[in-house]
This record gives structure tokens, sequence and C-alpha cells, in this order.
């Protein structure tokens, strides 16, 4: 379990707390959606709940290992694929460790378990935005952590790429892990979220079943523009 | 695999085509004839044994040393700012061996002095760097460190040009000047020895920690929750890289483009993945920086500057790399 209880975190030289009183959990085998405005807080309650983030005041909990995915990374390098996803690993190798056989063999794995398989010598600098967003999930599998932490993975990606950011969060979940993903994507949310919580001005504001949590109502109140029901097509792999 | 398995072949093949290069090295020169001894002359001529045992030996080995540190420490600054386009002289390392070299002319030093000297000036420099880095108030600890070390080479290059205005243009100035355009013509086995210690304890210490290293080129977080301690590991690899180059500079002065080049033509050779760039850089750069010694040394009857060589050879390394788009600056 991730626990949040009473957990606020300020930013050096801010005035106001960027995570204000949050008490909130997310259990192993369900994915958590934390949605809210641009600046509540999502990002800052991940990081608290990745661990390189201490909370001001209060607490926050974690059973179990994170692997974490920042919205975007730095690659400055043009790593291939198979040695990217092996960075992964690292955790388990001690410090002047190299990753070998096992390490790639497991890496190739994840790739092929995220439809990336036939990535794995390609550079990673030369990737679509959906493709990279494929590999840095298998990444995070590799890991073999009890939590993936996910701060919006579908930033920017068309929707047969978001469908398939979904199945590999509905399969981690499946798999036992929990997952912790900020997203602006309702569709996303409501495809492959089991619970969410809604984060405004650094405070929660709802939290429950995904369905019930995204009503318009209550969305509404979240972004401040009025929000109503309408049927939008969507795919249906997610 | 097979494609983890090749850039390990070509190392060992590097290695070899190395110890191939520095034999033909020791063999080459302007004694007895300009060009290549006769490996036999060795057995039969007492001067040509003197010349290659005392004077072409520890000139090789200081080439080898200066080439593999100048190469791992460019690929590890590399991978450490991200950036392909900074080198081993990075927060003023070369600038502060440059100023502490200066100011031993000046004051009419001996070799030793001359190179205790310069190993001081570029700490000093290094120093400077992480105290002001450390006071920078906005940032990330990367930019902080780049601004800092533009702000630290400024201040030492100042400084060394203070020192030559007012150096005796007879004979200090044209000292400071030579030494400043690198060069392993003062070689010796007292200067190597002092210089190997430090410079192969960070050849050793960057190559067993290549991984971690190309870990600490995604960001902060990222590094964080892959097991790394960035902040530490950073300033462990920064220190053994720096004092290595600190090493070499003071004894070959400011030889400049192999941090740079080195590395870049490591990953085209040996592929983008981290496991073989660092130590295939030390490798890479040993060769190179021996086969601009020996251009330099002995393809005209005067010697040229170590330095102008590395800088005609890396420029238009460079050029050839980036009109061939080998150079990659990617995109973050």
């Amino acid at each position: 379990m991730i626990e949040f209880a009473n957990a606020s975190y300020r930013y050096k030289g801010e005035p106001r707390l960027a995570v204000d009183g949050l008490s909130l959990r997310a259990l192993p085998g369900r994915v958590l959606a934390l949605l809210g405005p641009n600046g509540s807080g999502k990002s800052t309650a991940l990081g608290m709940a990745a661990g390189w983030l201490k909370p001001c005041s209060g607490t926050v909990s974690r059973e179990g290992r994170a692997a974490f995915l920042p919205q975007s990374e730095r690659l400055a390098f043009s790593f291939t694929c198979c040695e990217y996803v092996t960075f992964g690993r690292a955790p388990h190798l001690p410090y002047l460790g190299v990753p070998g056989g096992r390490e790639r063999e497991l890496a190739l794995r994840a790739l092929d378990s995220v439809g990336m398989g036939a990535f794995a010598k390609k550079r990673i600098t030369a990737l679509s935005g959906g493709e990279l967003q494929l590999v840095r999930l298998a990444r995070a599998l590799v890991q073999d952590s009890a939590w993936v932490i996910l701060d919006e993975p579908t930033d920017m990606l068309d929707p047969a790429h978001v469908a398939a950011v979904g199945a590999v969060v509905r399969d981690m979940a499946r798999a036992g892990k929990g997952v912790l993903v900020s997203t602006h994507d309702l569709y996303f949310a409501l495809a492959s979220a089991d619970d969410a919580a809604l984060i405004k001005a650094g405070r929660l504001l709802s939290h429950g079943p995904t369905a019930a949590t995204l009503e318009p109502g209550r969305l509404s109140e979240l972004y401040g523009v009025t929000f109503e029901l309408r049927q939008v097509p969507a795919p249906v792999n997610g | 695999m097979r494609a983890a398995a090749r850039p390990g072949r070509r190392l060992v093949l590097a290695l070899l085509a190395l110890a191939a290069l520095a034999f033909g090295a020791l063999l080459f020169g302007r004694y007895p004839q300009p060009g290549f001894m006769d490996p036999a002359d060795l057995a039969s001529d007492a001067m040509a044994r003197n010349v290659v045992l005392l004077i072409r030996l520890p000139r090789v080995l200081a080439a080898l040393l200066l080439g593999a540190t100048l190469g791992a420490a460019g690929c590890a600054f590399q991978l450490i700012f991200a950036n392909p386009l900074v080198d081993a002289g990075f927060l003023g390392v070369s600038q502060g061996a440059s100023f502490g070299a200066a100011l031993a002319l000046v004051l009419g030093f001996g070799s030793l002095g001359l190179f205790g000297s310069a190993f001081a000036g570029a700490v000093l420099a290094l120093a400077l760097s992480v105290f002001l880095a450390a006071r920078i108030r906005f940032g990330g600890a990367v930019l902080r460190l780049v601004l800092s070390g533009i702000a630290v080479s400024a201040l030492f290059s100042a400084a060394v040009a203070l020192i030559k205005y007012g150096a005796d243009p007879r004979k200090e100035l044209p000292e400071i000047s030579y030494w400043m355009m690198g060069g392993l013509s003062g070689a010796t086995w007292a200067t190597l020895g002092m210089a190997s210690a430090p410079a192969l304890v960070a050849v050793a210490y960057l190559s067993l920690t290549r991984f971690r290293l190309a870990i600490l080129s995604l960001d902060e977080a990222t590094a964080s929750t892959l097991g790394a301690r960035p902040s530490l590991e950073r300033g462990l690899a920064l220190a053994a890289a720096a004092l290595g180059v600190a090493a070499v500079s003071a004894m070959a002065g400011a030889v400049s483009w192999v941090g740079l080049i080195v590395p870049h033509a490591a990953r085209l050779a040996l592929g983008t993945d981290s496991s073989p760039t660092v130590p295939g850089s030390a490798i890479l750069g040993a060769g190179f920086v021996v086969l601009a010694d020996a251009v330099a040394r002995g393809l005209f009857p005067g010697e040229l500057p170590l330095g102008v060589v590395t800088a005609f050879l890396g420029t238009g390394a460079f050029v050839f790399l980036l009109l061939g788009r080998r150079v990659r600056v990617e995109r973050g």
C-alpha cells in the first residue's frame, strides 16, 4: 500500500503549499489515477510517493520498491532501446555492476511484453513519442518493483498509443503491481484506472471508483469549466 | 546476445591495434634516419637502444596515459553533463593547469615544480568551480556546474594573460606559450611516475562505473528511482575525471580536442551503448595521442607542438563527423 497521511509539500521559496494535507491510499493490484488542473500538485504527490520528494509535514509510506517515469526525460545520447531498458535493472545490480546476458534477456522480454520487441536494437532517440513511452514502460516493468508511478504517460500520444499504454497499465495491475498515475486524459483514466482521485490546489477534492468519481459535476468543480456527458468514439482495446 | 558481444570483440581488437601502434611509435622517429627504425638495430646499435628506452619509451607511455585519461574523462564529462559537446577540460581544469604552469615558469621552478604547480592550479580551479556551483541559488546541479565552470575558466584565462603580459618576452613568454601548446617533449620517467597514479585511478574508476555514468545522463528524478544517488555519484565521477585530467595536463600542457572528439569516435566504432564507450574512449584516446605525438616529433626535422597536431587532426575529424552526420546532438 502507498499511504499519504495528511502529507504536505512546499517547494523552496514558494509561498503556498504544492500539496496541502493530502490523505489518500493506493492499493496493490489496482490503478489509481490522479486528475487535476495544471499545477494542482499531482506530480508533487507522485514525487513523494516515489520517494524523491520528502513531505514537509505528514507522512507518505510505501510498502515495496517503486519504478517512476517522469513526464519527460533528458535523452542526450542515442542508447539502443535494449540498453535503455536494462537501466531498469540498475537497482538490482551492485555499484560497479554492468548488465550481462540475464539483464539483456529480461530487457528483451519486457520489450516484447509491451509490443516493442522488434525495436531492441533501434536508437531510443529515433522513436516516435508513442513508441518511446512504450519503451519507457518496458524499463519500468524490468525494474520488477511492487509499484509503478507514471506522470502523465499519455501526454501528446495518439489514440492508438494511448490505448497501448492503457493495456500495459492494466497488465501491470493484473500482475499484482500497484499503479499510481497522473493524467489529464479522461478517456485514459476511465479505460485504465480502477480508482480516481481529484486534486485541486494541492488538496483532495474527491476519491473513489473511477466511473463514479469522473462525473460532470465534480469535473466542473475541479477544472472550473462546465462538463457534460457526450458520446465520443474511443478505441476498444485499451 | 550477438549485438552485445560485438562491441566486446571490437574492444579487444582496438586494444591489439593500440599495442601495435605503440610498438610502431617506439620505432618511429628521426634516428638513425627519418622514418621507422629496423628492430634489428636495437640489438646492434647502443645509441638506438638508448633512444628507444630512455627517450621514446617514456614518451610513448606518457602519450598512452595522456590519451587514455583525456578520452575516458571526456566521455565521462559528456555523460555526466548529458551533453556530447563538453570535453575533459570543463570546470576550468585546463585553464587552472595553464595558470599553475605559467606561474611556475615565471618563478623559475624546475620540471617537477612545474608539474606540481600545474597540478595544484588544476585542482584549485576544480575546487573553485564546485565551491561556486554550490552557492548559485538557481537551476539544477548540472547547470550550476556548467555556469561556474565557465566563470572559473574565464578567471584563470585572464590570470594567465596577466602573467604573460608581465613575463620576460625573451625567455618566459615563449616558454609559457610553448607549454600552453601542449607537448610531451618534457615527459620523463619522473613526471610520468607522478601523473600515473591519479590518471590510472581515474581511467579505472570511470571504466568500472560506466553503467552508472550512463544512468547519470538521465535526469535527476529518473536516476534516483533507478537506485542512483546522483549528487554523490556525480561528485565522485567528476572528482576522478578532473584529477586525472589535472595530472596529465600538468605533465603535457593543454592538449585540446582529445576529450571532445574521441568519445564520438568511440560511439561510432563501438555503438552508443555505455558499456564499451568509456573504455573504448580510453583506448581510442590513447591511440589518437600516440599517433599525434609520433607525427609531432617525427614528421618534420623540428618538433611540432602536440596540442597543435591534436587540434588539426581533431578539427578535421570533427568536421568529417559533422558533415557525415556522425555527431549526434540529441533532444533533451
